[in-house]
């Protein structure tokens, strides 16, 4: 992370860019044709190079990237795995969550589902050296402030 | 080393003005409405509307219109700000870095609240309610307030033309440049190449479409039958036939990047006869896998895709290739190597690589015998 931080300081940040991409779909379309295009950056290199690092994800799968732009036009990024809230969903398969959370619960979700969706989480840069349980505990949180209620077992 | 984080250094070429002469600076039409359709051989159906010249090569999904919205916000919530934007229904959030780092060190000096706030830029689509969506972010991160934000629709040519400047000539090797349409070549004596790569891939600027134009380069050697697989611009099937070869064709399943790689062929005077483009089925459209291209045809195919469609179409690129042919494959990174080796090696031997940077071209010749799985 030091070395990183270093390459940031040594050349002038013109701007960060956060969005959701497809995996494997990044086109030069909007929402990435606009939001790159402004700040001149070389779109199609970035869809090739997206796409071609986010290949072993489902496709279709939202990716968050976030992109450094430097003054220079050039350009680094990093993806992360999709939002702990869109896995939850996806699991659950609701497509919003519930309108009063902690009132009026939508569906369910099994113990299982919530291990499986932390072991994703913990190929995150971000979540790398959090223990599991952690990770699971964020999980319910999350799906409780949906409104989506973890039970042991689904029957 | 499965590191699902990666950051990626993409330098771009050095842009200060180099005084290219723009004298030749022709109006932004893509495709010229008075060129013949009859020109090249392009089979399946295209929906050539070329009836309006500047439209030709802006689909629908490209001229899709925007919301543009900069909204003002405090300076210490940006990042969390951001991230609620996206989750509430932005498309995309841009923060910009430019802000003066000395106002930071004042403490609570009520005088600039300007200082203290920054601007974000943001893209919403269209039918989005962006006034909701705002206030949804402000409240799920504690904002007292609704921070002030202005919204614009945003002009599709903006962006599409500032893409164009980016373009310049590229000198692949000794000789072989790639030239944009707009602009003279910096070596006229050199084999130059004219692109207007429209929305299609392949500028010459990508590691990628550098490696396959090397390796073209060194395997043809005049007369040779070329397939261009995932042809994009078209870059590697002209390129081909400026170094000899007989004929080449262009495969893609974009009907896009068809447009672009037969406007790219009118610009450099390629006759109906030498190139060949085919829009090949993808999964979304109905039509079978009907190809009026006949398999063991070429001496030379090259792909340069990436590691998915290059797995799954394995077979069916490498059946275009007569035996003893090379055929190279490309758009995979570096650990994506080794499964592609290992899928391509019961159709190709003496394989080789070539890297520049973390991407790789992979290349062998076809076996004569099949070995069986």
């Amino acid at each position: 992370m030091a070395a990183a931080k270093e390459i940031l300081l040594r050349r002038p940040v013109a701007a960060t860019i956060r969005l959701t991409v497809p995996a494997g779909g990044a086109r030069p379309a909007p929402p990435v044709g606009p939001a790159l295009g402004q700040y001149r950056l070389n779109l199609m290199a970035f869809c090739k190079d997206f796409n071609a690092r986010t290949q072993k994800y489902k496709p279709d799968t939202p990716m968050a990237v976030t992109i450094t732009a430097f003054k220079d036009n050039s350009f680094e990024f990093t993806v992360k795995s999709p939002s702990v809230s869109w896995y939850v969903k996806k699991a659950a398969g609701v497509d919003k969550g519930s309108t009063r959370p902690g009132h009026l619960t939508v569906t369910t979700l099994s113990v299982r589902h919530v291990y499986e969706i932390a072991k994703v989480k913990q190929t995150d840069p971000f979540c790398q050296y959090m223990p599991l349980e952690s990770i699971c505990k964020s999980i319910i949180g999350t799906a409780n402030s949906m409104g989506i209620k973890i039970v042991q077992d689904l029957e | 080393m499965l590191a699902r984080n990666f950051i990626k250094h993409i330098p771009c070429k050095n842009l200060s003005r180099h005084h290219i002469l723009r004298d030749r600076v022709r109006p932004l039409i893509f495709f010229t409405s008075s060129t013949p359709q009859s020109s090249f051989s392009i089979s399946a159906s295209l929906s050539t509307s070329s009836s309006s010249s500047s439209s030709c090569f802006t689909d629908e999904s490209f001229a899709a219109p925007y919301l543009s919205v900069r909204i003002h916000c405090p300076k210490h919530v940006v990042d969390p700000f951001s991230e609620a934007l996206l989750c509430f229904g932005a498309s995309s959030v841009a923060v910009d870095e430019d802000i003066k780092e000395e106002d930071d060190k004042d403490a609570a000096s009520g005088s600039s609240i300007a200082s203290k706030e920054i601007c974000i830029e943001s893209i919403f689509p269209v039918h989005e309610e962006v006034k909701m969506c705002i206030s949804q972010a402000a409240n799920s991160i504690g904002l007292k307030e609704i921070p002030k934000f202005k919204v614009e629709m945003g002009d599709e040519q903006d962006w599409i033309t500032k893409n164009q400047d980016l373009f310049q000539p590229v000198e692949i090797a000794e000789r072989l440049w790639i030239v944009p349409e707009w602009t003279s070549p910096p070596v006229p004596e050199a084999v130059n190449i004219i692109l207007n790569p429209g929305f299609a891939f392949g500028t010459g600027e990508h590691p990628t479409t550098k490696l396959c134009l090397l390796l073209l380069q060194s395997l043809i050697k005049g007369g040779e039958a070329f397939l261009d697989y995932g042809t994009g611009s078209g870059i590697l099937a002209i390129a081909s036939l400026k170094f000899g070869a007989a004929s080449s064709v262009g495969v893609d399943i974009d009907p896009l990047a068809i447009k672009s790689a037969s406007h790219n062929a009118a610009l450099n005077n390629i006759p109906l006869e030498k190139l060949e483009l085919h829009l090949a089925p993808s999964e979304n459209s109905s039509s079978g896998r009907e190809m009026s291209l006949q398999k063991e045809q070429f001496d030379v195919v090259i792909a340069n895709i990436l590691l998915n469609p290059v797995m799954e179409l394995a077979d069916h690129i490498v059946s275009f290739a007569k035996p003893g042919a090379t055929t190279g494959i490309s758009g995979i990174l570096s650990e994506q190597l080794p499964n592609v080796k290992e899928r391509y090696s019961p159709f190709l031997e003496n394989i080789s690589t070539a890297t520049i940077g973390d991407w790789v071209c992979m290349s062998g010749t076809k076996r004569g015998e099949f070995i069986d799985n």
